[in-house]
């Protein structure tokens, strides 16, 4: 009884906060951009934190009000299963919807204008017909840097698959719930892997492309970590995933631990892996290529070499010979793929 | 053979699955343990060759105490028995032959185990297994192609390669119709009678029951509910073990 009482207690403090901060959220937008901006017609509208406290004081009235009005409160539909009989708490929710798509418009600085205006078309034309253009003299040269793309997400693959293979035994939750220490190295595991897939290989890049020089070895070493965390994760949410079945199936012939991971694990889990795999190699390619415009080498730094001297009519056949490359990985990985099941 | 005396399971979440069962089995019988599902039956299978460890009481396989073993001895003690499952547990995309052979790496060493390198004599006596479960011809398949029957005949090879003086199966043909269910339990049987081995084995319907089982033991709610002759089992035992509203379904 008395828990009960403490629940309602918690879930009505959370419906409140959830209204005074929607609400707070609908009166910033108005007061920004529509007070300000069309109405003060202000053209700078600086925001400052003290904007913040003055809704704040705006919005706390308001949100009580309306709290004890019944069919107003958002946050006692969401945590408190109120049904009202008149949905009046809709008419919050598509004013934020409709507040933020106008935001949206706002900050993205969407201009109709500018989109048309004749000599900003002009320029994109120049460059589309030199594109539509490209000059084949370099055609040897782009090859022999899409060649060096190729073997540095070869490479970052392949070192990547030891590393997460050893890792995904580690990372998955079944294998590791026994004792508290290896529940603990689950965890721990887990959020290094998180954390590290969570960092975009561009800024690996950029840390390697310091570290050991600009060139391909800097790009595969991003790519490689990324690749480490990301089959990591991969692999080990398939062996989460695997029959107990098996693995009970040696274990009762008496066969010692390393026998049940080879035959009740692996066995499950092998072809999964390569299929992610050759994903993986995939996914790499495309990746190398843009980690060569931060200085990865291959054909994203030509790219943005040629780029960076505005010479259209290269930049075009650079991107032709990368479309051809990703899409003929693209339609070998997926052909690898089918036939392995 | 087998001495189970005030046996019980607790699971970590509090459920009692076993309630200080007692029981005794003797070489060459095959005893079959029925229950309905929950009652128990497959802890109680599983804490004989300790899948599963007993929370309290004490088993003893031909007079040694087992609950207490510890890894090296408690995989040599699995070693012997041998087991088989309501789902086959194979290995997949692997074949036949293989899957067999995987019942002696508990007697091999980790490089030739690793690789699947075995000795001769361990090869013949796999073939040799294969042929006593009628699949001789099929040894280089995959066994994902075999039916379920074929595939509970090739875990019943695969237990065969432990040389084990006891077997356990749970539901072994619960997975299969009643025709594959009546072969498969035939080759249990020939197991039984013709190398003597002793066998536990789950079982949902009576008409197997009576068909093949030498001895019953009836669990309910993790307790023994009845011990003895399967033509003993009448319309009041039926209801005690399996409920007022039970009908007995035949399958032949």
């Amino acid at each position: 009884m008395k828990q009960q009482k403490k629940n309602k207690a918690i879930q009505t403090i959370r419906a409140f906060l959830l209204d005074f901060a929607l609400l707070s959220y609908i009166l910033l937008i108005v007061y920004k951009l529509v007070w300000e901006k069309h109405i003060l017609l202000l053209s700078e509208m600086p925001f400052e934190w003290t904007d913040l406290l003055t809704i704040f004081y705006l919005s706390l009235p308001i949100t009580l009000i309306q709290f004890f009005i019944p069919g107003f409160s958002v946050g006692k539909v969401v945590y408190m299963a109120a049904i009202p009989r008149y949905k009046i708490y809709r008419i919050w929710i598509y004013s934020a919807l409709i507040l933020t798509i106008y935001t949206g418009f706002v900050i993205s600085q969407f201009s109709a204008r500018e989109f048309f205006s004749p000599s900003g078309l002009e320029g994109a034309g120049r460059i589309f017909r030199s594109l539509l253009n490209p000059d084949f003299s370099i055609f040897n040269e782009a090859l022999f840097a899409a060649v060096e793309t190729i073997y540095m997400a070869f490479m970052a693959t392949v070192i990547a698959i030891p590393f997460a293979f050893v890792l995904s035994f580690a990372a998955a939750k079944n294998l590791m719930n026994g004792t508290p220490a290896l529940r603990f190295t689950y965890h721990f595991l887990r959020a290094i892997l998180n954390f590290s897939r969570s960092i975009e290989p561009l800024i690996w890049a950029v840390i390697f492309s310091v570290w050991v020089g600009i060139g391909p070895f800097a790009g595969m070493l991003a790519l490689m970590l990324h690749s480490i965390a990301s089959l990591a994760k991969l692999y080990s949410e398939q062996i989460e995933g695997i029959s107990e079945g098996p693995i009970e199936a040696i274990r009762s012939t008496g066969a010692s631990y390393i026998y049940v991971l080879w035959y009740g694990v692996v066995q499950q889990v092998l072809l999964p892996y390569l299929s992610f795999t050759i994903y993986r190699w995939d996914i790499n390619l495309r990746m190398a290529t843009v980690i060569g415009l931060v200085g990865g080498g291959g054909i994203g730094t030509m790219l943005m070499q040629y780029q960076g001297l505005a010479k259209w009519r290269q930049v075009g056949l650079i991107v032709l010979v990368i479309a051809a490359i990703v899409w003929l990985m693209d339609y070998a990985s997926a052909k690898i793929r089918e036939n392995i099941k | 053979m087998v001495t189970v005396s005030h046996l019980c399971k607790t699971y970590p979440g509090g459920v009692q699955a076993l309630k200080n069962i007692s029981f005794e089995i003797h070489k060459g019988e095959f005893v079959v343990i029925v229950g309905l599902s929950g009652s128990g039956k497959s802890t109680l299978l599983r804490c004989i060759n300790r899948l599963h460890d007993p929370t309290s009481g004490s088993i003893s396989i031909d007079g040694r105490e087992i609950t207490g073993l510890k890894r090296k001895e408690l995989r040599l003690m699995r070693s012997g028995i041998g087991m088989i499952f309501q789902h086959f547990n194979l290995i997949p995309r692997h074949s036949l032959l293989t899957n067999v052979l995987i019942g002696k790496l508990a007697y091999t060493p980790v490089w030739k185990g690793l690789t699947m390198r075995f000795t001769q004599e361990e090869t013949e006596e796999a073939l040799n297994n294969i042929r006593i479960v009628g699949l001789e011809g099929k040894e280089t398949q995959r066994v994902d192609k075999l039916s379920g029957g074929q595939q509970q005949r090739v875990a019943i090879a695969r237990a065969l390669m432990q040389k084990p003086s006891l077997l356990l199966a749970d539901e072994p043909v619960a997975s299969l119709d009643p025709a594959t269910s009546h072969s498969v339990m035939k080759y249990l049987e020939k197991v039984n009678k013709e190398m003597g081995v002793t066998i536990i084995c789950n079982l949902h319907f009576l008409s197997l029951v009576r068909r093949y089982a030498t001895r019953v033991i009836a669990l309910k709610n993790g307790e023994i509910v009845f011990t003895g002759r399967p033509d003993e089992i009448d319309e009041y035992w039926f209801k005690t073990i399996y409920g007022e509203e039970a009908i007995d379904v035949t399958i032949d």
